[in-house]
């Protein structure tokens, strides 16, 4: 009985002190890792989106919060109007979990630029083919009004083979970003007026 | 004299992965550059001369039965530490390496010192042993990532060296490469090791 107890005692000593270690390490460094995030896939992401180089892109930003969620959104003027955003949300119902993306939004013409992996834990060379230029491609020129979907849903998106969920978080991330902007498009401007005022 | 006796056994006499024959995998996978065999070859130092010492320090308090188990959450916990590290400021480095950080978890090199010698030695000859069993795997990775680097894209750490008439050979920087170019390492200090006498365990 004494020898369970200690098993018991160690074990869970070892495990609550590493815990304890990561927790305090991580709260010191997201800063730090988010800031890395923003310059090596952020930018280049936003940078393909809309043809700028990436320093501009980046300071546009506000955060959203909407029902409790935050929604990163990069926004683009020319003559003091704006012209395009850039809206981050997570897609959910990945295989490895959620799938952040970001979609970029032409509001002169009302369609959808390009769409963006900005963070993924799919699995490498099945799930994680989502981020592959072919796929994305699908989203250039859509418009913002309609939902999308997998072919296999009936829709017109052709998912990577054997990556369904992954296809299907991806779409589901991007249904949120357009009821977003849709439903909250004034808010969204008003937001990005004030900041930039 | 035991310790400095430990602190050069990893850089010879048990060099992984070539006389140690442990942590192949990263071996073949991460080392298509010279940069990332030497990232990965630090990452797993630091790794191993902690996990090295925790477990050292803990020897006497670990339980026999559960021992497996807490080398094992003590050796993803540094590893998470490492990939937090260096996600937060060796960025690119990080990408390149992708999965095989998480992976170092299971690098059968940490978990074999772990279990072979510092569960049953003093801290400061486990730290001497992880230090130089890690550097050893350091030079191994970045001599492989420099042989298959330059034969295969002509540069060395980024630098291009080889001239703009080289034609690489792509193979080197991809799959089958790694395994002839440890393959055909492992027979030259095969060969070398015989030639002075030296006497192998498995003959």
């Amino acid at each position: 009985m004494r020898e369970i107890i200690k098993l018991v005692v160690v074990l869970t000593l070892i495990c609550g002190i590493s815990v304890g270690t990561l927790e305090i390490a991580r709260a010191n460094l997201a800063g730090r890792i988010e800031k890395q995030n923003d310059r090596y896939i952020r930018g280049p992401a936003l940078s393909r989106l809309f043809a700028k180089p990436a320093d501009e892109l980046l300071e546009n930003k506000i955060n959203l919060n909407l029902d409790g969620q935050k929604y990163p959104v990069f926004f683009m003027r020319e003559n003091g109007k704006i012209t395009g955003l850039a809206v981050e949300a997570t897609g959910k119902g990945g295989y490895g979990g959620d799938i952040q993306i970001m979609i970029g939004i032409d509001l002169l013409t009302g369609k959808i630029k390009g769409m963006e992996i900005i963070q993924h834990s799919e699995t490498p060379g099945v799930g994680a083919q989502v981020e592959k230029e072919n796929f994305r491609s699908q989203w250039i020129n859509l418009p913002l009004t309609k939902n999308i979907a997998l072919k296999q849903d009936n829709g017109k998106i052709q998912g990577i083979t054997g990556a369904t969920y992954s296809s299907r978080a991806v779409v589901d991330g991007t249904n949120r970003i357009l009821k977003l902007v849709t439903q909250h498009r004034d808010e969204i401007i008003n937001e990005i007026q004030a900041k930039a005022n | 004299m035991k310790f400095t006796k430990i602190l050069i056994h990893g850089f010879w006499k048990d060099l992984p992965p070539f006389r140690l024959v442990l942590g192949l995998c990263p071996a073949l996978a991460v080392t298509n550059s010279a940069e990332n065999g030497m990232g990965m070859g630090l990452a797993a130092t630091f790794v191993l001369v902690f996990s090295n010492m925790l477990i050292s320090a803990l020897r006497k308090v670990i339980p026999d039965k559960v021992r497996i188990a807490s080398y094992i959450v003590v050796i993803a916990t540094l590893v998470v530490l490492v990939e937090m590290i260096m996600k937060s400021y060796f960025f690119a480095l990080s990408q390149q390496l992708g999965i095989f950080i998480p992976l170092i978890v299971v690098n059968c090199i940490i978990l074999g010192r772990a279990e072979a010698f510092a569960s049953r030695n003093p801290i400061y000859l486990s730290f001497a042993d992880g230090l130089s069993v890690g550097l050893g795997y350091t030079l191994s990775l970045t001599l492989v990532g420099t042989i298959r680097e330059i034969l295969g894209a002509g540069s060395w750490f980024g630098l291009n060296i080889m001239g703009h008439n080289f034609e690489p050979f792509t193979f080197m920087v991809k799959a089958p490469g790694a395994f002839i170019c440890l393959g055909i390492l492992l027979g030259i200090m095969n060969f070398w090791s015989r030639r002075r006498g030296e006497i192998f365990i498995q003959t």
